[in-house]
């Protein structure tokens, strides 16, 4: 079955989420190709390829209430030793900034980097996304706080980042907007966590755009763990220059409706890319992932693995493209996917995809979708285990190629949140 | 502390057991021989919990408990182990991961403290050296990639560990070599005692000249057909089963 939105109604959800994230503070001015893609890409419809398991004009009734109160929520991980920043829906709401002047280090909000260093910011800050993807484009015409981390050719940020962004209980939206800029040669790790109350309904559409210079090194963990009902719409861009390594890994702990967009662009020769996520969607949720990666240069390498259950009535998708371009020879390219289901009623649609132009390529992808494993199941049982640690250990195995890739901290949360979810702890 | 009375299972819409009765004292050995297909795993697989299988017929009762009452978990809190003849494999977890959770929530429903890392690890090293498993095997994922014979030790060494007042053991002497078979028959041997029952099952007299059985039982058709002592096992290996097989009156349809 297709939906397709009228125009009035999706011009109208744009005015209205423009018009909120306006009166409750935006940064920086409203990206003009955006604006103008707002009217001409038209809404995403389920007869899209890319939209077909996503449905989006259930996002049409979104109708934000007033601005959000600015507390600040607990904090995460706190056992994490970590430059902190916090935001509630697109604001910033407390964190040290990291400035070491024009030719240093910084890292805080994006608020203050525009304010102080504009021109650092220019000529990457906007992403492909802003003009080709609707919701991305609608995050670009009205932009809202999130971390910024500017890092100089040959510097080494000493500390991770943790940029916490919180959806307060209630009916809002929120486009905050995290930008990451890795000079040649420098380095940083960063964790971007997203959040809700139980409480909290309406949209979250963040966009994260990271440029990471030749031989540059860029880790990053995005954790995402919405109680409530919340749709969540990422956009999440990288661009990698020469010799320069990527590793980000996103964990959906939880989310009522979710879709990330993530894009890799190896924009240089030798560019190293790691891209692993998990998710395990239950009741019914919806989460969705989509990855692209693009090697567009010779002698290229990329590894991505997802893995995810999807339980009771719940959908899961993921979507893999590897573009290896003409001319991007010698490019090794892994792609793998997991998923299991444990309900009759889940579904998961899973789809890889490979477009390559290049001659000389090694590429290699697997995507199986499973049962949980009953002989296991019993096999344990007959051991004295509940079964609730039976379920919660081939959980725990089944998502650990994953998830131990994460911090010891941010792993165990996940799992936490996982066994609770699926009320096995 | 076990008594098996006319037990009927089957699975789907066949029937496998067809009136089994069996009774074991605590603190006896016994085998089950029989031939291929006959329900010796059938009927391990209901003892332990297996519940593919339906019981149509018939009781079980565990030290006066009514066995078919218990899931899984509660059967092995009780004091019951199969040692699988296929064990399974289990990516991702690690053995002795694998078997701290289990022994930390059998004592855990037994209302018992969990046991201290130190002496979970004192108890593995002592179990393993009863069995002589490769401490590698230890850290390796749950039989992923065990060959037949490190399975078939592995599972004596979780019986070691959990020390079960019932013990089956279903053909954990097919595909061990001869070294291993006394390995095997040397840890059974060692945790015989008043206490502890086993019921063997095996395709091969060479067992029972190392774990020497109480009581030798033949099943065929889904039922004890005929018992004896030790000896029987040496009269089977000599003539097969037919003898016995045939002497049965034949089904009524
Ligand atoms: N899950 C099942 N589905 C269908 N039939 C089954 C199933 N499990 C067992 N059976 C059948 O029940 C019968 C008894 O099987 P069982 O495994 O108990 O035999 P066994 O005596 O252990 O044989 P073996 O000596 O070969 O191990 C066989 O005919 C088998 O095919
Ligand atoms: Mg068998």
């Amino acid at each position: 079955m297709s939906e397709v939105a009228t125009p009035t109604q999706h011009a109208a959800l744009a005015a209205r989420v423009s018009d909120a994230c306006r009166s409750a503070g935006m940064v920086g001015a409203p990206y003009p190709g955006a604006v103008a893609a707002l009217d001409t890409l038209g809404y995403p419809t389920t007869r899209q390829e890319r939209w077909r398991y996503t449905r989006v004009t259930r996002l049409l009734d979104v109708s934000p209430t007033a601005a959000a109160p600015h507390t600040a929520p607990p904090a995460v991980v706190s056992g994490l030793d970590a430059l902190r920043f916090t935001f509630v829906a697109g604001q910033f709401v407390g964190g040290d900034t990291l400035d070491e002047g024009a030719n240093g280090c910084f890292v805080g909000p994006v608020s203050v980097a525009l304010a102080r260093y504009p021109e650092r910011l220019e000529a990457w800050s906007h992403s492909d996304f802003a003009t080709k993807e609707w919701f991305a484009a609608l995050q670009a015409a009205a932009p809202q706080d999130g971390v910024c981390i500017l890092v100089p050719a040959g510097h080494k940020l000493e500390r991770p980042v943790l940029a916490h962004h919180h959806m307060p209980a209630g009916v809002h939206v929120a486009q905050p907007r995290h930008l990451i800029h890795i000079g040649d040669n420098a380095s940083a790790e960063a964790v971007l966590w997203s959040d809700t109350t139980a409480q909290s309904e309406g949209m979250m559409n963040a966009a994260i755009t990271a440029a990471i210079g030749d031989g540059a090194h860029l880790s990053l963990e995005v954790v995402q763990d919405e109680p409530g009902t919340v749709h969540h719409m990422g956009h999440h861009h990288f661009t990698q220059g020469s010799n320069s390594k990527l590793t980000v890994r996103t964990a959906t702990a939880c989310a009522h409706w979710l879709r990330n967009d993530l894009h890799i662009l190896q924009d240089g020769t030798h560019a190293d890319s790691t891209f692993h996520g998990c998710y395990l969607p239950n009741g019914q949720q919806f989460v969705d992932h989509h990855t692209r990666i693009d090697h567009a240069h010779p002698d290229g390498q990329s590894d991505e693995l997802y893995k995810g259950l999807a339980a009771d009535k719940s959908t899961a998708v993921f979507n893999g493209k590897i573009m290896v371009h003409k001319d991007a020879q010698r490019i090794e390219a892994y792609q793998r996917n997991s998923n299991l289901l444990l309900g009759e009623q889940a579904a998961m649609y899973a789809k890889p995809e490979l477009e390559i132009y290049a001659d000389d390529v090694r590429c290699s992808h697997g995507c199986t979708t499973g049962q949980f494993d009953k002989e296991a199941l019993f096999y344990l049982r007959s051991r004295g285990m509940t079964e609730t640690a039976a379920n919660n250990l081939l959980v725990q195995a089944f998502l650990a190629e994953v998830l131990d890739g994460f911090r010891p901290e941010i792993r165990d949360y996940v799992h936490s949140v996982y066994a609770r979810r699926l009320g096995w702890s | 502390m076990l008594k098996i009375d006319n037990l009927h299972a089957r699975i789907g819409d066949t029937e496998i057991l067809k009136g089994l009765s069996l009774e074991l004292g605590a603190g006896e050995v016994h085998a089950i021989m029989g031939p291929n297909g006959s329900g010796k795993s059938t009927l391990a697989s209901i003892l332990a919990g297996r519940d593919d299988y339906e019981v149509t017929e018939g009781s079980i009762t565990f030290d006066g408990v009514d066995l078919l009452e218990l899931d899984a978990t509660e059967r092995a809190v009780a004091g019951i182990f199969l040692a699988f003849q296929y064990p399974v494999e289990i990516p991702g977890v690690s053995n002795i991961n694998f078997l701290r959770t289990a022994l930390n929530s059998i004592r855990e429903q037994r209302e018992e403290a969990p046991l201290s890392g130190k002496d979970f690890l004192a108890k593995v090293k002592a179990c393993a050296q009863l069995v002589e498993l490769d401490g590698k095997l230890r850290d390796r994922s749950v039989n992923e990639g065990f060959s037949g014979g490190e399975k078939k030790r592995n599972e004596v060494f979780q019986m070691a560990m959990l020390e079960p007042k019932l013990a089956v053991l279903d053909e954990t002497d097919s595909g061990l070599d001869i070294d291993a078979l006394r390995i095997v028959a040397h840890g059974v041997n060692s945790m015989r005692g008043a206490d502890r029952s086993f019921l063997v099952i095996t395709h091969y007299q060479r067992l029972l000249d190392h774990i020497v059985p109480d009581f030798v039982h033949v099943l065929a058709g889904g039922r004890i057909v005929h018992s004896g002592g030790k000896e029987l096992a040496l009269e089977l290996e000599e003539k097969g089963y037919d003898w016995i097989v045939d002497a049965q009156p034949t089904e009524q349809a």
